[in-house]
């Protein structure tokens, strides 16, 4: 990932995409920033690092609840689903986020 | 916050472990899949660990991000930090030990003057709504002079004026012999009006006040006493009431006990009415003392106004009596604290000032170690620690050094102001209270609290500006310079503080040695005092008073080891006057409002022999000067100087009180040299003194000139007084040297407490200048080895550090010069003829300082000169 993006990657745009991701199903957290990179088509990608920390802070606020248990490869993960909260939360934001890039399009447009 | 989310947090803050386990195994499943996956991508399987690790990033670093995810990691980490400064504070005990002390000296100083100020002017006075009480005075002369009241005034304030729910007068404190039940004792007590506990809205534990028929002359033969009377000399004998006692001779009944720790007006315990009349004591007497209570709502403002208009009214129908009379009303706190308001603030300012010197001494300590600590902190930086983290972890050190010195100083305070107050030779009013309240438990944790921040802040906010990577680089000698520049700053701020200090603390104690050298007009050495009080009830002919006291005299005279005696019925500087107007033969004669009120002072004679007062000019009373001869006078030289500048007094007349009254001329036999009666401070009055073989008061106090110690004869007088009434209580033995002593405790006390707190903020700032010479002498070895091994001779380093240390010294004694012109000004009150800008007291502190300074930087300097630079070149 070059700097460029990791810049335009901010914390509540990875969050938006976490909330959206969860909102099709349970997910680990490998299985979360695989499908970022898969979804994008490689274009976004996201470390461990900013990873981790984003999906205990939407769990501390409520907006995700995890369990631990068996995935794919049979070993005991952690998996995060969304709750009712977070699922309004996405809703709101993903309204907020078509509303901001309908509007850059806009201008892209007409430029 | 909802309560599943409070749920989490409390259990994040419980179960940490649980939590940190399962963030291991999460992140752990994480680098396994990427790992597999490298596998199946074709990496052998050490590879594939190595580059699933590499795209990880930092584990720690994530993991800590999670951790403050949780929302209570701050919490977590602040009890660690505190669990690991204490470690660290413990390890470094001799740095924690000087710190905690420097700091519990500061504060517990600051605690003990708190309390004492606090004691006497926030506390609320011990009575119901003491907001509301008022004082009402007198003034004479168009407000120029400040009088008691006269009892015909009292009596029409009371009625006339809407402002107040009731006003009452008392007589200050006087003293009572309570008779038949033993030993003679004599207790404090106070003449009252009846309204007065109406005025206090205080009301007896048992029986009643007085009533309004009680207080007429001939029907107030009744008494309430305080509760602590009644406990020592009535057993609490709950059948009190309604028993007869004698009190000066005089039966009376006991009506009503007061609730405990009652007092009233300083330190009284029994009460009898006033029972005046307009007739005897007329609108020209003055002597009572007013007090009143404003109705709610009523401002001291608006109660002067009123209280303007009111005795304005009463000068126009009585314009003999009260010409330029008017009132003035004041709090009954501000009246009562007054006269240590000013003296309590500048002592806070002054023992505010020592804190802060103790709190740049502490932040030079710190700074100190903060720089040999750099590496640790570097390395901690490196680790991962976020600047905050380690700005914190020293901020939390220091609250703890402040705490601790707090809890430290707090239990010191106790202990101060208890000499403090063990040092004021006088019965302190019973309305000064010097526990520990809510108030200085608040003003001591605030203190510490901005101590700790005061001297955490400097070092903090400077190890966070560090440069990391130098720091480890050069190994921990990095960004000296801007270091050495603030705490050079630091330097020159204790230098400055402690100059202004000193400087106050020497006008002090010049102003009190002055004090101390100030003639006042006697010879105090080896004179021993006692104040008889003959009951009126017995004593009720003048001539049993004469007769008394004359055998009295003549029995002490001839006491072994007696040289000269006499008695007097004011004894100077003993905080009882009585002025009364004069009329001079020959000059205009004035109004009441307009003539001069002099002191008067009854005296037996060879009272001035005794006391050492020098005859400038005729002769003294003598045994013949009796009722029936001449009424004489001796008068002061001041008065005689002041009506007959070129000529001998002597023969000419003189009379005393109101001009209508007519009283007979006294002729002047004597001049003696001017006493000053009312202050050491001032010597304002002139004065007359009368025969008591012509004027016998009940009152006197006798004097003896002694050839040993004063207080040897104690035992003898005692004795002679019981041979003469066996029920007669002597009271006040002192000798006169307490008695000056006593009547100037308040500027021995300031002065020496401006001398301790002085003295310490020097020792405190020679500490920082050492302590910084020492530690630059200490970083600058390299450099110093260069310059030896260059040329320099052992002298030029001398001079080099003792230089720069002096260079500090003199900046610092500029700038405290500064500060002292600006504030010894507000001093001046305290001050007696001194100026508050007294050059030489500022030259004296000055080269004090720099005296000292020179030999703060004098071990550090020689130390520098030896310095070998071989050695000091290797040493790196």
């Amino acid at each position: 990932m070059t700097k460029q993006t990791a810049d335009l990657f901010k914390q509540g745009t990875l969050e938006l995409l976490i909330l959206r991701l969860l909102n099709s199903g349970t997910l680990n957290g490998w299985d979360i920033m695989q499908r970022i990179q898969l979804a994008s088509g490689e274009v976004l990608s996201v470390t461990p690092g900013a990873l981790y920390p984003a999906l205990h802070r939407l769990e501390a606020r409520g907006l995700i609840a995890a369990n631990w248990r068996q995935s794919e490869n049979n070993r005991k993960a952690k998996f995060y689903a969304l709750t009712a909260q977070g699922r309004k939360q996405l809703e709101a934001q993903r309204r907020e986020w078509e509303r901001f890039s309908g509007a850059v399009n806009l201008i892209m447009k007409d430029a | 916050m909802g309560l599943s989310n409070l749920f989490r947090r409390w259990r994040a803050l419980t179960h940490k472990k649980e939590l940190d386990t399962e963030l291991d195994a999460e992140l752990q499943f994480h680098l396994e899949r990427d790992v597999e996956q490298n596998i199946k991508s074709g990496m052998t399987p050490a590879d594939a660990r190595n580059e699933a690790l590499k795209a990880f990033g930092g584990v720690d670093r994530s993991k800590e991000e999670c951790r403050d995810a949780r929302g209570v990691n701050l919490i977590e980490n602040t009890l660690r930090d505190i669990t690991y400064s204490v470690r660290v504070l413990l390890k470094s005990y001799a740095f924690t030990i000087v710190v905690v002390l420097t700091l519990a000296l500061g504060i517990g100083a600051n605690t003990a003057i708190f309390s004492f100020a606090n004691g006497i002017l926030l506390r609320p006075l011990p009575y119901p709504q003491s907001d509301r009480l008022a004082v009402i005075d007198e003034t004479a002369r168009r407000g120029e002079e400040f009088s008691p009241v006269s009892y015909p005034n009292f009596l029409d304030w009371r009625e006339q004026n809407t402002v107040f729910d009731d006003v009452a007068v008392h007589f200050g404190t006087g003293r009572f012999a309570l008779s038949g039940m033993g030993e003679p004792v004599e207790i404090r007590g106070s003449r009252i009006s009846h309204s007065l506990f109406n005025v206090l809205r205080v009301s007896p534990q048992l029986g009643r006040t007085f009533t309004v028929q009680e207080d007429r002359p001939e029907q107030d033969a009744v008494v309430i006493i305080g509760h602590e009377l009644w406990q020592k000399n009535f057993g609490g004998d709950p059948n009190v009431l309604g028993k007869q006692i004698v009190l000066s001779n005089r039966s009376r009944t006991i009506v009503g006990v007061m609730p405990r720790g009652f007092r009233f007006p300083e330190i009284s315990e029994l009460w009898v009415p006033l029972a005046l009349t307009p007739q005897t004591f007329t609108r020209t007497d003055h002597g009572l003392t007013s007090i009143a209570r404003m109705k709610d709502g009523v401002t001291i403002e608006q109660a002067q106004a009123e209280m303007h208009n009111v005795a304005a009214r009463i000068e126009q129908q009585n314009p003999v009596t009260n010409e330029g009379r008017g009132v003035r009303v004041t709090s009954l706190h501000d009246n009562l604290a007054g006269d240590y308001r000013e003296a309590l603030l500048i002592l806070l300012g002054v023992v505010g000032c020592v804190l802060l010197v103790a709190c740049v001494n502490v932040a030079n300590l710190m700074l100190a170690r903060a720089t040999a600590r750099q590496k640790e902190f570097a390395l901690r930086a490196a680790l991962g620690a976020s600047r905050w983290r380690i700005v914190r972890q020293l901020l939390i050190e220091s609250l703890l050094l402040a705490v601790a010195g707090g809890a430290l100083g707090f239990a010191l305070s106790l202990w101060a102001l208890h000499l403090l107050l063990n040092a004021i030779p006088i019965q302190l009013p019973f309305w000064m209270d010097f526990g520990i309240d809510l108030r200085v438990l608040a003003f001591t944790l605030g203190i510490t609290l901005l101590t700790g921040l005061i001297f955490g802040a400097v070092p903090a906010l400077h190890t966070s500006r560090v440069d990391l990577n130098d720091t480890l680089k050069e190994g921990g000698r990095g960004a000296i310079g801007f270091r050495g520049r603030s705490r050079s700053m630091l330097v020159v701020t204790e230098i400055a503080l402690s100059l202004v200090l000193l400087v106050g603390a020497g006008l002090m104690i010049q102003s009190f040695l002055r004090l101390r050298q100030v003639n006042i007009g006697l010879e105090a050495k080896n004179v021993f005092t006692a104040t008889v009080i003959l009951p009126r009830a017995k004593y009720r002919e003048p001539q049993q008073r004469i007769t008394f006291f004359k055998q009295l005299v003549e029995r002490v005279r001839n006491v072994p080891g007696v040289e000269a005696a006499g008695a007097t019925g004011t004894l100077p500087l003993n905080g009882n006057n009585w002025g009364r107007s004069l009329t001079v033969e020959g000059y205009p004669v004035l109004s009441v409002g307009q003539a001069p009120s002099i002191q008067h002072t009854v005296v037996t004679p060879g009272y001035f022999r005794t006391m050492g007062i020098r005859l400038i000019d005729g002769r003294d009373f003598a045994d013949a000067d009796t009722f029936e001869s001449l009424k004489v006078t001796v008068v002061d030289e001041r008065l005689a100087r002041h009506y007959w500048p070129n000529e001998s007094a002597v023969g000419k007349r003189v009379r005393f009180g109101p001009p209508e009254n007519n009283e007979p001329w006294h002729t002047i036999i004597g001049v003696v040299q001017a006493v000053r009666h009312e202050r050491v401070q001032s010597d304002t009055d002139e004065s007359v003194y009368l025969p008591h073989l012509q004027i016998p008061v009940p009152n006197l106090t006798l004097v003896a000139r002694t050839t040993a110690e004063p207080q040897d004869i104690t035992g003898a007088i005692r004795r002679e007084v019981a041979q003469l009434d066996r029920d007669q209580p002597i009271s006040e033995i002192a000798t006169m040297e307490q008695v000056i002593a006593e009547s100037i405790w308040q500027p021995r006390l300031y002065a020496t407490l401006f001398a301790v707190f002085a003295g310490g903020a020097l020792v405190l700032a020679l500490i920082g200048i050492y302590g910084v010479m020492a530690f630059l002498v200490q970083m600058r070895t390299h450099e110093i080895g260069v310059r030896m091994a260059l040329g320099a001779t052992a002298r030029d380093v001398f001079k080099l550090i003792v230089g720069r240390g002096m260079k500090l010294t003199v900046f610092g004694i500029v700038i405290g010069v500064a500060g002292a012109i600006a504030l010894t000004r507000l001093m001046h009150s305290l001050l007696f003829n001194t100026s508050a800008t007294d050059p030489f007291i500022f030259v004296a502190i000055a080269l004090l300082l720099s005296v000292a300074a020179f030999l703060a930087c004098y071990i550090p300097a020689r130390r520098a000169a030896k310095v070998d630079p071989l050695t000091a070149l290797r040493y790196e």
